[in-house]
């Protein structure tokens, strides 16, 4: 067996020191750190400016459609506020208390003993409206009281089935002072005011009240 | 291995060279980049709803537009029936007109108020009293109709009719009629 002498022993031993430097290998491994962390920064940093486009894009979307946003909120107030206009209009064209059928059912009542000096009415309220009536008047006949109240209740009747809450009361009931002729024959007069009081339309409803939690 | 002292120097040197370029990386750099991503998707992500908001608004707004000829109709309507000017030119002429041809020949009218209508922005109420001094019952009666139906603008607030002591074919009536006109 040859016998194999080493004489650069010294030479490799450095070689060999110097290859396990701490030092290089620890800026071999730090210089492997940083390189990891610059692209992993890098990528973040990618990251970031695709999202940076993408708000851009985002705002310029925004800025596009905020301002005709803008304008279709307010004509779209504009809108609703006439619509509610028109709807309202409509409706108090609708809701008016109609005095033509009042006079035709009047007429209709009235018998020919009865004669009718003075009428008058008016009307109050919104939604639910009142209707009051007041007829004067002189009944003649065999018993005037007895046709004024025929009246009264013809009256009420004649109203009840197309108004709410007809009440027909009398204000005041005479025996007449002067005789009338009737039928050719002198007749005995009574004098009356009779108060109609009756109500037409729909109570406003209130807007319903939001319950607090 | 036996380390030098020069050696050991190094490599403490290192090791906080090391530290501070990992606390420079995440102080410096991966901090405020990642602050800056967290901020651009919180905008992204606030923007989003905004913007389908927006179309949400414009779309709606075109639909009203759609339906918004049918819905102001009565108001076209109602613009076209009250006539330019002032109404104390025009209301009592009307009036005249309108009870001759009813066939009742007098007819005074004369403004007896004025008032804002709260439920209708733009309009105000007039009140105006209408003398008939000699009117027969049915004639007037057909006459009231004839207003009724002819002038939804118009409503009779209160009337009254009183027989004539002279004149027993005649009563005199008074009209209190209430008309919508424009501010």
């Amino acid at each position: 067996m040859a016998l194999r002498l080493n004489l650069y022993h010294e030479v490799l031993k450095a070689k060999a020191l110097k290859r396990r430097d701490p030092l290089k290998i620890s800026i071999y491994a730090l210089s492997a750190i940083a390189a990891m962390c610059a692209c992993w920064y890098l990528i973040q940093f990618m990251k970031m400016h695709s999202m940076s486009d993408e708000l851009a894009r985002v705002k310029a979307e925004f800025d596009q459609v905020e301002p005709a946003a803008k304008a279709a909120r307010k004509r779209e107030e504009e809108l609703t506020a006439q619509s509610q206009i028109s709807t309202q209009l409509a409706k108090r064209m609708e809701g008016r208390f109609y005095w033509a059928p009042v006079l035709a059912q009047i007429m209709q009542v009235v018998p020919r003993e009865v004669q009718i000096t003075r009428m008058g009415g008016d009307i109050s309220g919104e939604g639910l409206r009142r209707c009051m009536i007041t007829i004067d008047g002189l009944s003649a006949g065999i018993d005037p009281r007895r046709v004024a109240e025929d009246l009264r209740t013809a009256i009420a009747e004649k109203f009840s089935p197309n108004y709410k809450n007809v009440t027909s009361t009398f204000k005041m009931l005479e025996d007449g002072t002067e005789m009338v002729m009737l039928d050719g024959k002198q007749t005995a007069t009574a004098v009356f005011a009779i108060n109609v009081q009756l109500y037409t339309g729909e109570e406003k409803s209130n807007a319903p009240v939001r319950k607090k939690r | 291995m036996k380390l030098g002292k020069e050696e050991i120097q190094k490599v403490v040197l290192g090791v906080l060279l090391f530290f501070g370029l990992i606390y420079s990386y995440f102080d410096l750099l991966l901090g405020p980049l990642s602050k800056r991503q967290e901020a651009t998707q919180a905008s992204i992500a606030a923007l989003g709803p905004e913007i389908a908001k927006a179309k949400e608004q414009i779309e709606k707004t075109r639909q009203l537009e759609l339906n918004a000829d049918a819905a102001m109709l009565t108001a076209r309507q109602v613009d076209t029936m009250i006539p330019e000017g002032s109404p104390v030119a025009w209301f009592p002429t009307r009036m005249t007109e309108f009870f001759k041809k009813q066939g009742i020949d007098k007819a005074l009218t004369r403004m007896n108020g004025e008032m804002p209508d709260k439920e209708l922005p733009g309009f105000r109420k007039l009140v105006w009293g209408v003398d008939l001094p000699k009117v027969e019952f049915v004639n007037f009666a057909e006459a009231v109709a004839a207003l009724e139906n002819q002038e939804p603008l118009f409503e009779i607030g209160a009337l009254q009719i009183d027989a004539s002591r002279e004149d027993v074919e005649s009563q005199h009536a008074l009209i209190t009629l209430n008309n919508l006109v424009k501010q």
